[in-house]
């Protein structure tokens, strides 16, 4: 076995076992996605959903339908990682399914077998025709504008590996937005980062990259007819209204939200910076929620003419860009939590005001497709 | 679209409340913090410091970009008092750290006092969510050790409607520190501003 030794800073030693001589790797063909990754992308969005769009597309399907169908409010107590792609599962090892649960989309958490070379596992991947999505870095990607500044747990999109050449091709939607090849020596140290505790960026850091990928998985992806509509956005307002579970997990629906925004206004009372700190990248995924779900009935909306799903949908825009007042408060009040409490609680209650009504909203809509 | 030739319009001036840097010099972007991240607005690329500018046929006045010092009104409930009159909207020159919808408090003679909406879109490559002209744009984005190409910054102009028929004596802000307003100005028929 060879391996190849790679140390730049921030990252541990880019140890790649498995990696062939470079005599051998120069006969590697390389190894390409058909065409290159939809870059789709929307303000309000984090990775998680410019990534999961990509894919979505790449497998034939609408990004805005697939990731814009499901709605709801979910918070697992002690489970927000201080990444920009965090998302409060439904499923726990499941994120594709979590975030598009009205249509087939799957996923795991996967690492590259200890006795391979980690770029030929993605380069496998990339052959069977998926699209693996790696956790990064941003400190080591020279595209991204955090690089050799900032360290954040960031996702991206790998569409080929070129062994010959040590290239990886990779795709992110987000500004300033790239599609192409970089070394594998800068991917192997964005992928395989500790993502240090950065002061610079206390809501992404400080958690381990450890060479993570999401294998997904894409099944029927026709659009949804009526019924399928009526269907999903029944369930979610009904996630939205049912009775909160006893059983001390999920906190969900209107019930869940009203006892998180408790605890934040409790915690900044208290004086623990860490809650409030996770008001930020927690929000990143209800908001970026209400906003593709929003944007998605209002299209379809127009589409099949509409207009009570055009006003629900904008209902539902308005609980997205009501999170920015909590998010933006959290995000520069959790230094010093006990300021910002009164504050937190004016946001938490418009934020209730917002989810009331548009539950309210889409009910209607639903009664009347 | 009315012209500044055609309305009577009132500039109003923020400089007392102004609380934040949102716009730098390339030699020194760690002056400007809009967002929670140090980004700012590069002010090479934005109106001169203190001029007049007219969008949307509304003249504004802008504060001193680029200057390093306060450029701009983080909301947080600041109370304004306008010279009373009857105005039909209040233009802003505003943009916002992640796109927002809230609420301002518009007080009139006699105590009436109607809330009314500000939308106002995010200043970090995107687009007018709201509708609002893109006053002006930074091509490029200031971070606190560099110049980032490729990530524009826009500020909007956005209005909000003034609908009592009554002079209108001060404004609230949005209790938002997620809004920043550059500039404001009102504006109002000729006949009533001019009374």
């Amino acid at each position: 076995m060879t391996a190849t030794a790679i140390t730049t800073e921030g990252a541990e030693p880019a140890v790649r076992p498995g990696a062939t001589e470079s005599a051998d790797r120069a006969g590697r063909r390389p190894v390409q996605a058909l065409r290159r990754p939809l870059l789709w992308y929307r303000d309000p969005l984090s990775c998680l959903q410019t990534t999961f769009a990509a894919v979505v597309d790449a497998a034939g399907g609408d990004p805005l339908e697939v990731l814009g169908a499901g709605w709801e409010f979910r918070h697992l107590p002690g489970d927000v990682r201080t990444e920009e792609f965090y998302h409060p599962s439904r499923h726990p090892e499941d994120l594709g399914r979590s975030i598009a649960p009205h249509h087939h989309v799957r996923s795991r958490w996967t690492t590259p077998a200890a006795d391979r070379d980690p770029l030929s596992e993605l380069a496998d991947e990339i052959a069977a025709g998926r699209l693996p999505i790696a956790a990064v870095d941003n400190f080591h990607l020279p595209f991204r504008p955090a690089y050799h500044d900032v360290h954040a747990a960031h996702l991206v999109v790998v569409y080929g590996v070129d062994l010959a050449r040590d290239l990886v091709l990779v795709s992110d939607a987000q500004p300033p937005a790239f599609t192409g090849p970089i070394r594998a020596e800068d991917f192997l140290a964005a992928w395989g980062s500790v993502n240090p505790a950065d002061d610079q960026d206390a809501f992404f850091s400080a958690t381990r990259i450890d060479r993570r990928y999401l294998r997904v998985e894409i099944g029927d992806s026709r659009p949804l007819d009526r019924d399928g509509l009526r269907a999903a956005l029944r369930a979610n307002v009904d996630g939205f209204t049912a009775a909160p579970a006893s059983d001390g997990g999920a906190w969900t629906g209107l019930a869940g939200l009203r006892r998180y925004l408790d605890e934040v206004v409790a915690a900044a009372a208290a004086g623990d910076s860490a809650t409030v700190r996770d008001v930020y990248p927690f929000g990143w995924s209800m908001q970026a929620q209400a906003c593709l779900h929003g944007e998605l009935l209002r299209t379809v909306g127009v589409d099949r003419d509409l207009p009570c799903l055009r006003e629900a949908g904008r209902a539902v825009e308005a609980v997205g860009h009501t999170w920015s007042g909590l998010r933006v408060t959290a995000a520069h009040g959790w230094p010093a939590p006990q300021a910002a409490a009164e504050s937190l609680e004016h946001h938490g209650a418009r934020l209730q005001q917002r989810y009331q009504c548009a539950v309210e909203a889409v009910d209607r809509a639903v009664g009347r497709l | 679209m009315p012209t500044s030739a055609t309305i009577a319009a009132h500039v109003l001036d923020l400089a007392s409340h102004f609380n934040n840097v949102g716009a730098s010099r390339a030699e020194d972007t760690s002056a400007g913090r809009f967002n929670v991240w140090g980004n700012s607005f590069a002010a090479e690329h934005l109106p001169s410091a203190g001029s007049q500018v007219v969008v949307d046929g509304v003249p504004f006045q802008l504060p001193p970009l680029g200057t390093g010092t306060p450029d701009n009104v983080r909301c947080d409930g600041q109370f304004v008092r306008v010279a009373p009159g009857r105005y039909d909207w209040l233009y802003l020159l505003a943009s916002a750290e992640r796109r927002v919808e809230d609420e301002m408090a518009l007080h009139f003679a006699h105590g009436a006092v109607d809330f009314e909406p500000l939308r106002v879109s995010d200043f970090w490559a995107a687009p007018a969510t709201f509708g609002e002209t893109r006053a002006f744009e930074s091509p490029l984005m200031h971070y606190p050790h560099h110049v980032q190409f490729g990530v524009p910054a826009a500020m909007w102009c956005q209005r909000v409607p003034v609908v009592r028929r009554a002079d209108l004596t001060a404004v609230r802000l949005p209790h938002n520190i997620a809004v920043h307003v550059f500039a404001a100005t009102l504006v109002g028929p000729v006949e009533e501003a001019n009374r």
